[in-house]
């Protein structure tokens, strides 16, 4: 069995001031094996983070199941972590303070908290800065504090919505191929939302193509490109296939979305 | 950084000498003939005057009992307020509870519960302290509640995803948050305790600086009444100031407070 099991997971939401329901998220089945990593595109809206936040047990689900490892995911849990879109430091702590927030909130017993999010904050490149409160760090320092804070907790399931959307194209690449080489030696399960094409197939052993209305799977595509990867992948010719592939997804998703009632 | 500076030093440089012109203005204009000093007195009659009262023990005894309402009413209003605000902050049910007195405190002015005090609590100290502290515990109270009510919800989302408890969430996202508006609440709390201090004395009291002024003020005394109001003003700004101090200490986390 693998170490991810979703069946047939539906999610509802309530339209805000009103008592009809909508469906986020409806029929979705999906395996993910132990140390994969996972990515999800989809069009804006098509319940991507909604499918995460379920995994991360911060959602109610309203149909199906997730089970991870065995076990029915009812809440959060020690085995998993998430990087957030939005970095969500605690402003009013330092670097290592909020290294160290994941620890105290889950009662890490593993040895000194203090040399446990020191060792994290040297991982994520970030040593010098351990004292620096988060208005003073860039947008890409602050995501990997927020790495960096997942990391210290030692999940098996890394789940991370987006954590690079904010960023520009080149410190994206660079914090891309930064988490590959943190994953390739730690080896978790990752799973990593990205409306990037080519950050999707960089980083990715399976790409989950999502549509919408209700968000669902259209696709999972496998990646067979070599690991380590470099920026040379990028250019080769597997590379640009898959890219096809996945932009013609996407086109066709765009042109079924009718802009009327995005805008209403 | 430098220019900052110059700035701050601009403006601590232009209220002093706005300060200076108005007192020099004063004197002239009551110098000059231009305004009766019966109604006002003059600046350099004030200084003397107090530099008197000051020899003679009166300020110190003034001062002392103004400041001893205002810390037991403050110290009251900050803890009652601070307690009732995380409450209805976090529990809406305690929000919606208090909100009927809330309404009926920001529509009727304090001071009509006066006489109520009066009768309960007789003339003196404890009226006042009652009346100083309803003054002060409004800001509190709503400052603390906004605070903890408006904590961000991705901050408390995170935490909730390493595990954390409503109690952790509490005491490590939402009230470390709210530390900065309600040290505001604080600051406005101050002014309005002093302000119903002074308010409750002139009413009816044995000392005090609202006691002096209401005193001084029957016997047409206006440069002996001038010297407790100049201090009234005077501690107000201190006091005020103080409670600025710590708010930017607490807040240097704040993104925009740049300071
Ligand atoms: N708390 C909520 N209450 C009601 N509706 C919600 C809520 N959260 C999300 N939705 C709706 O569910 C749908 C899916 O949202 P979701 O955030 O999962 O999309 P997404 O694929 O992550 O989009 P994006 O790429 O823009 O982040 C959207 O139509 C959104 O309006
Ligand atoms: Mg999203």
């Amino acid at each position: 069995m693998a170490q991810i099991e979703i069946r047939d997971l539906g999610i509802d939401y309530r339209k805000p001031k009103s008592n009809e329901v909508f469906s986020a998220v409806d029929s979705v089945d999906l395996s993910i094996e132990k140390g994969e990593f996972v990515t999800i595109v989809g069009s804006s809206g098509c319940g991507k983070s909604t499918l995460l936040m379920a995994m991360a047990g911060l959602v109610n689900l309203s149909r199906g199941s997730i089970r991870i490892d065995g076990k029915e995911v009812t809440g959060p849990g020690r085995d998993r972590a998430v990087v957030f879109q939005e970095a969500s430091l605690l402003p009013w702590r330092s670097v290592r303070g909020n290294v160290k927030f994941g620890l105290e909130m889950q009662r890490w017993s593993g040895g000194d908290l203090n040399e446990r999010a020191m060792q994290m904050i040297r991982l994520v490149g970030l040593g010098r800065f351990s004292d620096y409160h988060p208005h003073q760090l860039s947008g890409g320092m602050r995501q990997r504090v927020n790495i960096a804070r997942a990391l210290a907790v030692d999940p098996d399931v890394l789940l991370m919505d987006e954590p690079f959307g904010a960023l520009d194209a080149q410190t994206r690449e660079i914090m891309g191929t930064e988490l590959l080489r943190i994953w390739e030696r730690h080896k978790k399960t990752a799973l990593f939302v990205t409306h990037d094409i080519d950050e999707a197939i960089f980083l990715a052993d399976k790409i989950v193509v999502m549509g919408r209305n209700p968000g669902h799977i259209k696709e999972v595509i496998n990646v067979d490109l070599p690991r380590p990867r470099d920026e040379a992948v990028l250019d080769s010719e597997p590379f640009h296939d898959l890219r096809k592939r996945l932009r013609a997804h996407l086109a066709e998703d765009m042109s079924s979305m009718q802009l009327v009632k995005e805008v209403a | 950084m430098i220019a900052e500076l110059f700035y701050r030093r601009q403006a601590l440089i232009l209220g002093t000498l706005s300060m200076i012109g108005l007192l020099v203005f004063w004197q002239i204009a009551v110098d000059g003939g231009l305004i009766n000093p019966f109604f006002i007195s003059t600046p350099s009659e004030v200084w003397t005057e107090f530099l008197a009262q000051f020899e003679d023990g009166q300020v110190g005894a003034n001062v002392g009992a103004t400041l001893y309402c205002f810390v037991w009413s403050m110290g009251l209003a900050t803890v009652v307020g601070i307690v009732l605000g995380m409450l209805a902050g976090w529990f809406s049910d305690v929000e919606a509870a208090l909100e009927p007195f809330i309404w009926f405190k920001y529509s009727a002015p304090t001071v009509a519960f006066y006489p109520l005090f009066v009768a309960w609590l007789g003339y003196g100290t404890p009226t006042i302290i009652a009346i100083a502290f309803l003054f002060a515990l409004t800001p509190i109270y709503a400052n603390t509640l906004s605070g903890i009510k408006n904590t961000d919800r991705d901050l408390a989302r995170a935490a909730r995803s390493f595990g954390a408890k409503p109690l952790d969430v509490f005491l490590q996202v939402a009230l470390p948050g709210s530390v900065p508006v309600m040290m505001a609440g604080l600051r406005l709390g101050v002014g309005r305790a002093l302000t119903g201090v002074v308010v409750a004395e002139l009413f009816g009291a044995n000392a005090g600086l609202g006691y002096a002024i209401t005193y001084y003020g029957q016997l047409m005394q206006t440069t002996k009444m001038m010297v407790s109001i100049v201090i009234v003003i005077l501690l107000g700004v201190i006091l005020t100031q103080i409670l600025s101090f710590l708010e930017s200490k607490t807040d240097s986390w704040r993104v925009d407070s740049g300071r």
